[in-house]
């Protein structure tokens, strides 16, 4: 066990290194002059401040120079800072709280509505339960969720009124419900889907015989026999969905305008800002890793005969 | 729905050979009349990052918060669209190019300190240092010793402009590189606005910080990473007509569109929409919407670098081509206006129809074609990405290729950094379609920044003695209306050899909620914030 964790920690080194590097060309290849962009489309850059700017952001180097000048900030544990003097870590220190509230809102809708729709779909199979839940889950799949993002902010928020539209002023949970939900939708029908099949595989195993005729209720049969065999893929699902909503969602977070991480990264790719674009997806891909690491480990809780050795 | 600004104010010489500008004396009494009542309330008004990441105004975006914050030596009056004196007690020149300019007693910053010469002088000095690398200074690029701050290659020697003295404590002298009569035009901008001495020992602190001369006072943090929003209150003791809010709000938004969705929703009070915002704000709310045009003008820009652009003929064939009313109608819903010159009606001196080429004629813009030799091969139309210019282009397009024949026709649409580096290093190979925005409020601005020898946004390579000639002439005069009408001269003879041909002038909108009134435009497009009344 120790072994596997410290083995999949190395691994991180490599990845990190590759990330970074092809961020870090993704964004010098971005087309367009960073100062042009630093300045707005209607600005005039003389060519003096532009130099002055050029030399202060070492971007008159070679493309090499400019990353090694980076990493060296790295291992120094400096992220760098941004075109505006912000501590890369500031920023996220600051936008990350935002991105994980949401991401777990997110994912509590997802665990809440996905489990309890996929498990009624299955105990209720061919019914009308399990059509509505087939029928909404198709349409759900069907739609672009910036749509969905967009009819819920004007029914619900402007409309209805029953939540803000955007922003973070309100704080959890008013503010983020709206946001959390439609973000969950994304993923939500995966999940459903996966947890129907998989209760209704397990409900035809032998051990569910067993375990009514031994004359347990069929209520325990199914939530702590079936649903805890059946939760084993759905995890893996829900733990790598977890890695993604934790990334921060652009566009959600720009929508209902909460200033996360996946607006930090639009900012700073509208800006051509490297140190922030970079500094916050290297972090974000060790999330990501992070939580698959844990994901892997958990299975082993969940299902005895899976072990790393 | 355009706002004919009157621009007629006449300047009255003097003896002694003193050219004293009478709508300055008029204004004089603009400043004090602040002893109405104030109001106690509070609005939210929306905005994007890019107009708060910075407080200093030679750092920041040019918006209507700077306005708020900083008060320059002159300032358009919303209501009017008139030049008024805000610090400035007079502005004194023989010859246009060595100006004196007399302050008024009683202004403060926010901390107590009084606004002198010295005051002008320091901020002055700082926005042009090229080293400090603040987008803004380039705006000071006439002043006597600019270039000393800004060499192309290495440090600059000195850190003060050689053309502005501080006379005594309430005058300064500025020494321009010519003759230059719109200097009062041009210092109403907020990066002209005056800096505090704590400004000068550590700039970047200050910057999120500021100590401002404005109307309103900030407080609280500045913007930054989970910051969404900027507090202002009242500046109780502002020399000018004081805010009418005790306080407001700024909201940050990722765009203009969250934006109107914020005011639908009821979580701001002003917003400013644009695109087809516009024409949804205006009909769902018809008696709290107003359509403000922008100082500037969209054109379709010719390739005079291109051979198959060297004949006039083509140039008013592809103009004439155009059916400019037809793209405000269909494309931008009515929220614009059909170019019939070069800068639009709303800013001192603009409107008019200097650009004969500018109207509709397909049948001649035909034979134009034919005569000049026709179009062979292919065409490829430019533009920089924007949710407006490619609808636009792609008009533009099917008119040139119904009204000339052209059949051969590919969209080319670029990020804005990039059409702009593009430009300047002749590879555009096509007809583009760019906004151009005026610098100050006055016709001779864009005529100055659209077609002069030397400035960045000529963008099409236009160089012409005679425009240069008779533009230098219309800085040199001394009545504004002289000035003017010496500005449409040479804008003629640009718009005859047609470079560029002027397409419409964008217009904005501006929607507020029940809870706020007198929201006025200013000529940035924004909010004047302090005539905004709450309720």
């Amino acid at each position: 066990m120790g072994r596997y964790v410290a083995r999949r920690l190395l691994q991180l080194i490599p990845v990190v290194l590759g990330t970074t590097f092809i961020i870090y060309v993704a964004v010098y290849a971005l087309p367009g002059d960073p100062i042009q962009a630093l300045a707005g489309p209607h600005q005039v850059v003389a060519p003096a401040v532009a130099h002055a700017l050029r030399a202060r952001y070492h971007l008159d180097q070679p493309l090499l120079v400019q990353y090694v000048y980076y990493l060296t900030g790295l291992l120094h544990a400096d992220f760098g800072v941004d075109f505006n003097g912000t501590s890369v870590i500031q920023i996220i220190i600051a936008s990350w709280p935002i991105t994980v509230t949401l991401a777990l809102t997110a994912w509590a809708f997802e665990i809440i509505f996905g489990l309890s729709l996929g498990t009624v779909a299955a105990i209720r199979r061919g019914e009308l339960a399990d059509h509505t839940v087939l029928a909404g889950t198709t349409l759900i799949m069907g739609i672009p969720y910036f749509v969905l993002a967009y009819v819920a902010q004007i029914l619900i928020g402007v409309k209805l009124g029953w939540f803000p539209v955007s922003g973070i002023e309100d704080g959890w949970p008013k503010s983020y419900l709206l946001p959390g939900f439609i973000l969950a939708l994304i993923s939500l029908p995966s999940i459903a889907r996966l947890t129907r099949a998989s209760v209704l595989e397990n409900l035809r195993a032998d051990y569910v015989d067993t375990a009514i005729a031994k004359g347990l209720s069929y209520r325990r049969v199914i939530l702590k026999h079936v649903l805890r065999n059946s939760l084993i893929p759905v995890t893996s699902l829900l733990a790598i969905d977890l890695g993604y909503l934790l990334g921060g969602t652009v566009l959600i977070e720009g929508i209902f305008n909460l200033p996360g991480l996946g607006f930090q990264i639009f900012t700073g790719i509208q800006q051509h800002d490297g140190p922030v674009v970079v500094g916050v997806s290297t972090l974000l891909v060790l999330v990501f890793l992070f939580v698959n690491l844990v994901v892997d480990l958990g299975y082993g809780v969940l299902d005895p005969r899976i072990r790393h050795v | 729905m355009s706002r004919n600004y009157s621009w007629s104010q006449q300047w009255s010489a003097k003896a002694l050979g003193i050219v004293l500008p009478l709508f300055l004396l008029v204004a004089a009494c603009a400043g004090g009349s602040s002893t109405t009542s104030l109001g106690t309330g509070s609005f939210t008004i929306g905005t994007t990052g890019l107009f708060v990441t910075h407080f200093i105004a030679g750092r920041t975006g040019d918006s209507n918060l700077d306005y708020a914050i900083w008060t320059p030596l002159t300032v358009i009056e919303p209501a009017t669209g008139k030049l008024v004196n805000a610090i400035a007690e007079s502005f004194q020149s023989t010859d246009e190019k060595v100006w004196t300019i007399k302050l008024k007693h009683g202004w403060t910053f926010w901390n107590g300190e009084t606004v002198t010469a010295q005051s002008f002088a320091d901020s002055w000095n700082t926005t042009a240092y090229g080293p400090n690398g603040w987008f803004q200074g380039f705006s000071f690029n006439i002043f006597e010793g600019w270039t000393d701050l800004n060499p192309s290659s290495g440090t600059p020697k000195t850190k003060a402009m050689s053309g502005v003295k501080v006379v005594d404590q309430y005058t300064l002298q500025v020494t321009l590189t010519r003759a230059f009569s719109l200097l009062p035009y041009l210092l109403s901008g907020t990066i002209f606005a005056p800096l505090p001495k704590e400004a000068l020992t550590d700039l970047d602190a200050f910057d999120k910080k500021p100590i401002g001369d404005g109307p309103y006072e900030v407080t609280g943090p500045p913007y930054s990473a989970g910051v969404t929003s900027i507090s202002y209150k009242r500046y109780d003791n502002y020399a000018g007509t004081k805010g009418n809010a005790k306080s407001f709000t700024a909201k940050v938004f990722q765009d203009p569109t969250a934006t109107y969705t914020a005011l639908q929703g009821g979580q701001i009070d002003v917003a400013l929409v644009e695109g087809s915002d516009v024409a949804r704000a205006a009909s769902a709310y018809p008696s709290r919407f107003k359509a403000v045009t922008s100082p500037a003008v969209v054109y379709l820009g010719f390739p005079l670098w291109d051979k198959r652009f060297n004949d006039p003929a083509v140039r008013q064939a592809f103009s004439m081509a155009i059916d400019r009313q037809a793209i405000v109608k269909a494309i931008l819903q009515g929220y614009g206006v059909a170019a019939t010159g070069f800068a639009p009606a709303s800013i001192t001196g603009g409107g008019g129809s200097d650009c004969t080429s500018c109207t509709f004629n397909p049948s001649q813009a035909k034979q134009l074609l034919q005569a000049a030799g026709g179009w062979h091969g292919s065409l490829s139309l430019w533009t920089y990405t924007d949710p407006t210019n490619d609808p636009v282009l792609q008009a533009i397009s099917n008119q040139l290729r119904t009204n000339l024949g052209i059949t051969d026709i590919s969209l080319q649409s670029q990020p804005v950094g990039q059409i702009y580096t593009n430009l300047s290093g002749h590879k555009v190979d096509g007809p583009f379609l760019l906004y151009t925005g005026a610098a100050y409020p006055h016709v001779y601005a864009m005529a100055d920044s659209l077609f002069s020898i030397g400035s960045f946004l000529n963008t099409t390579g236009y160089k012409s003695q005679d425009f240069g000639t008779a533009l230098a002439k219309a800085a040199s005069d001394n009545s504004s209306s002289a000035v003017v009408q010496d500005t449409h001269a040479a804008g003629k003879i640009a718009l005859k050899d047609l470079p560029l041909a002027p397409i419409f002038y964008p217009q904005l909108g501006l929607v507020w909620s029940s809870h706020v009134g007198n929201v006025q435009g200013e000529y940035l497009g924004g909010a004047h914030i302090a005539s905004i009344t709450t309720s």
